[in-house]
């Protein structure tokens, strides 16, 4: 019980890596995702062509190789581009290229399922919008989005688990900088020390699973308030039926 | 520019390029067995779920929702040690002597007779098996559901004709489940192909393996083809080699709909 | 019947075991050049290769060279999915407390800092730098130790990812062993050039083997001092590093 304790307290430094990873690449995510599938369903065809062509992309390679390509190439812009821009330091910082890269991975799946959410906004309630005469932008802010956000929720909380399941291969692909170390490299460095695999990979996965159902918790009461208008809200359920 | 043209193919097609193509095999192999493990894991999951006895059940809820609650990359890795790691212990509690046991050094086996050598054959197979362990926790749900959306009339009539529970059960449900679970096992399918690109972790000298070798900077002629870091080119084949296969599997998936739903009535609309 | 299958398993488990011990597995990193490194072939060459090969032909061993990333090198020893590592592995105390070595194959070498041609760098007062390093080598401890402080420490897989961020400007020095920079430096025509002191750290390289394995260690041993003796070391020095040694002619 003590070693099981004294294991929990050496991986919480640890925690608040993936943690980091996931809170910084989530809200402008959450914004670049808008746009895709806004763009995905713009009538302007070079739009839609390009948003349809960048989820299709981060939705059908593996983050893995994602991590690895954004490294090599923001690398391979180091001299000509980064350094004489003075943000070097700052662009190939794992802090920095793992949630960015998180991020455009993230937008992609986020995109697909308020695009999805987008088509199955009630036509009926649109067409009255416009007959009230609102604008373009009025009709986003009070109708259009409204019911996106309501109809996506529960599959974007469940890409929000995804993403912080994500968040453990970013430095299996990135530089270790210093003791910078997440869940999963401290697992694998203890694991290395005495081969006690099911101690350091259970007290990692218990750590991802105290976080997801966090996240499930706080998910689900934004959930209860989007749909506080309904008689009996609907209520957010672990291990839902979406997937990625 | 022919001899530019003939270099550049000598290039692409020396031994270290070809092993690199070769390697597609590894991929391409944990991907079809983790695939098809995944299906098999996912009808027992779903059979564990929909049983009668309330421990079974609770045996099928629990696989089906901690291993999603946990990333597929810590299963990935976590699986294979573990299952090594059981062997061992099972072989030395039957090999290892005192005597053996003192002269061990090291933490892990027990004794040096107890080792069990994985080389990549054996890394491959747990590999997919853990693949199919992480992604049939998934499977378990779609086929679940989609047992769940045979509509009841049909398993009704298959009693009335005066077929068995299991006659039922394999001749129509499973049968007529598939129709129901194939959009959700497409994407499962999807999942597991781009978690192959995590065989590496593994020690086998898979496609990214390769990618990261024949990429980095060469200063030394005797070593080869002297560049400076060709990796994101490399990485890139990749990224475009993961978007065909998927959108490959996305025609065979679309076509394999259309002949599992002939003679289906359905109301979709598009 | 339960007595008999186990005995049955008992058999099965240790014929395994023997047969597995005929071929000797020698593990490699295979991005160390010249140490060792994957040529065109996509096979294991370099002068480890080599000299492990001529290390098994004198001791009448079957040998296979394997490949395993630097980081796990020791733990994939220890846990038996090889017998012998040769990847440019310098002898220290911290790794005998692990793992026993036979003697050295190549000399205690200084570790050396490289940077860029361009970059004016004092490594005698390196402050507030990026040192890269690869992960796990006696040249990581040492910038852990007395460089971490004022510095940022990146550690890298393998020394080839290094050298192309080094190469990419996204770190302002490297130190590793000087007979993997040497070459580098070499070729690269000026772009990166040797700076600072040299330190010295490590016992010289040699072969690392699980500390049960006395029987094994001690046919490398016997095998590695009749290569000493007949000058074969020092011709693969001379071949593989230019103008290096000879170090171990009487």
């Amino acid at each position: 019980m003590q070693v099981l304790l004294n294991e929990i307290v050496a991986f919480w430094p640890a925690v608040l890596f993936n943690l980091y990873f996931a809170a910084a690449s989530i809200p402008f995510g959450f914004v670049f995702a808008v746009l895709l599938a806004l763009g995905k369903a713009s009538t302007n065809p070079w739009i839609s062509r390009l948003s349809r062509g960048y989820i299709y992309a981060f939705r059908g390679s593996p983050l893995f190789i994602q991590f690895f390509m954004f490294y090599s190439l923001a690398l391979s812009l180091n001299i000509s581009v980064w350094k004489p821009m003075g943000v070097s330091w700052f662009v190939l910082h794992p802090l920095f290229i793992g949630p960015l890269v998180l991020m455009l991975n993230t937008a992609a799946y986020t995109a697909e399922i308020f695009y999805g959410a987008l088509r199955a906004v009630p036509r009926g309630e649109v067409e009255a919008a416009r007959a009230y005469g609102m604008s373009r932008f009025q009709q986003f802010r009070s109708v259009i989005w409204p019911n996106l956000i309501r109809l996506a929720w529960p599959a974007y909380t469940n890409e929000v688990v995804f993403l912080f399941h994500a968040t453990a291969i970013v430095y299996f692909a990135l530089p270790v900088i210093g003791a910078q170390k997440d869940l999963m490299i401290t697992a694998k460095e203890f694991f290395e020390r005495d081969y006690n695999a099911f101690l350091h990979f259970s007290v990692a996965a218990l750590y991802f699973l105290a976080v997801t159902l966090v996240v499930f918790f706080l998910f689900g009461l934004v959930y209860q308030r989007l749909m506080r208008h309904m008689p009996a809200p609907p209520r957010l359920r672990y291990a839902p039926r979406w997937m990625r | 520019m022919s001899d530019d043209l003939a270099f550049w193919l000598g290039y692409l097609t020396n031994g270290k390029h070809l092993t690199w193509y070769a390697s597609f095999q590894f991929t391409i192999f944990a991907a079809l067995l983790g695939g098809s493990l995944a299906v098999i894991f996912g009808l027992i999951g779903a059979t564990l779920k929909n049983s009668r006895y309330l421990p079974l059940r609770l045996i099928g809820s629990f696989y089906s929702s901690i291993v999603r609650g946990v990333p597929d990359v810590l299963f990935f890795l976590f699986f294979p040690l573990a299952f090594e790691q059981a062997v061992e212990w099972l072989v030395a509690t039957q090999v290892c002597t005192p005597e053996l046991i003192a002269a061990q050094s090291a933490a892990w086996p027990p004794c040096q007779a107890a080792n069990w050598y994985l080389g990549t054959p054996e890394y491959l197979i747990l590999a997919s098996v853990s693949l199919g362990l992480v992604y049939g926790a998934f499977a378990t749900n779609v086929i679940h559901g989609a047992l769940r959306a045979v509509p009841r009339g049909q398993l009704e009539a298959a009693r009335a004709y005066g077929m068995s529970a299991s006659q039922v059960l394999w001749r129509v449900h499973i049968r007529q489940m598939w129709v129901y679970a194939l959009p959700g096992l497409s994407n499962v399918w999807m999942l597991v192909v781009k978690a192959t690109s995590l065989l590496s972790l593994l020690q086998i000298a898979d496609i990214v393996l390769w990618a990261d070798r024949l990429g980095a900077p060469n200063f030394l002629p005797t070593v080869g083809l002297v560049h400076d870091d060709w990796r994101w080119r490399y990485y890139l084949v990749l990224f475009v080699f993961y978007i065909i296969v998927t959108l490959l599997s996305e025609r065979g998936f679309e076509a394999l709909m259309r002949r599992a739903g002939r003679g289906i009535l359905s109301e979709r609309t598009n | 019947m339960k007595k008999i299958i186990l005995a049955a398993a008992a058999v099965l488990a240790l014929s395994g075991a023997a047969t597995a011990q005929e071929t000797v597995r020698i593990a490699t990193e295979g991005a160390y050049a010249p140490w060792n490194f994957l040529d065109d072939a996509g096979k294991p060459a370099g002068f480890e290769i080599e000299l492990g090969n001529a290390i098994c032909e004198t001791a009448g061993l079957t040998c296979e060279f394997i490949i395993n990333d630097w980081d796990s090198i020791i733990p994939n020893l220890l846990a038996g999915n090889y017998d012998v590592i040769m990847a440019g592995m310098s002898i220290t105390d911290e790794r005998l407390a692990t793992i026993d070595f036979t003697a050295n194959y190549f000399p205690p070498d200084p570790s050396r800092f490289v940077a860029a041609g361009s970059d004016q760098i004092d490594i005698a007062a390196l402050s507030g730098k990026r040192v890269g390093v690869q992960g796990g080598t006696i040249q990581a401890a040492y910038a852990e130790e007395n460089l971490a402080g004022a510095n940022t420490v990146v550690s890298f897989g393998t020394a080839d990812q290094a050298m192309a961020d080094l190469a990419a400007g996204n770190l302002d020095t490297i130190i590793a062993d000087g007979a993997y920079l040497e070459p580098v430096v070499a070729a690269s025509g000026g772009a990166i050039v040797f700076v600072g002191e040299d330190v010295m750290i490590g016992n010289g390289v040699g072969a690392g083997l699980r500390k049960d394995e006395a029987g094994l260690k001690t046919k490398f041993d016997d095998a590695l001092t009749a290569l000493k003796k007949d000058g074969t070391v020092d011709t693969l020095i001379a071949k593989w590093f230019e103008g290096r040694g000879p170090y171990f002619a009487e």
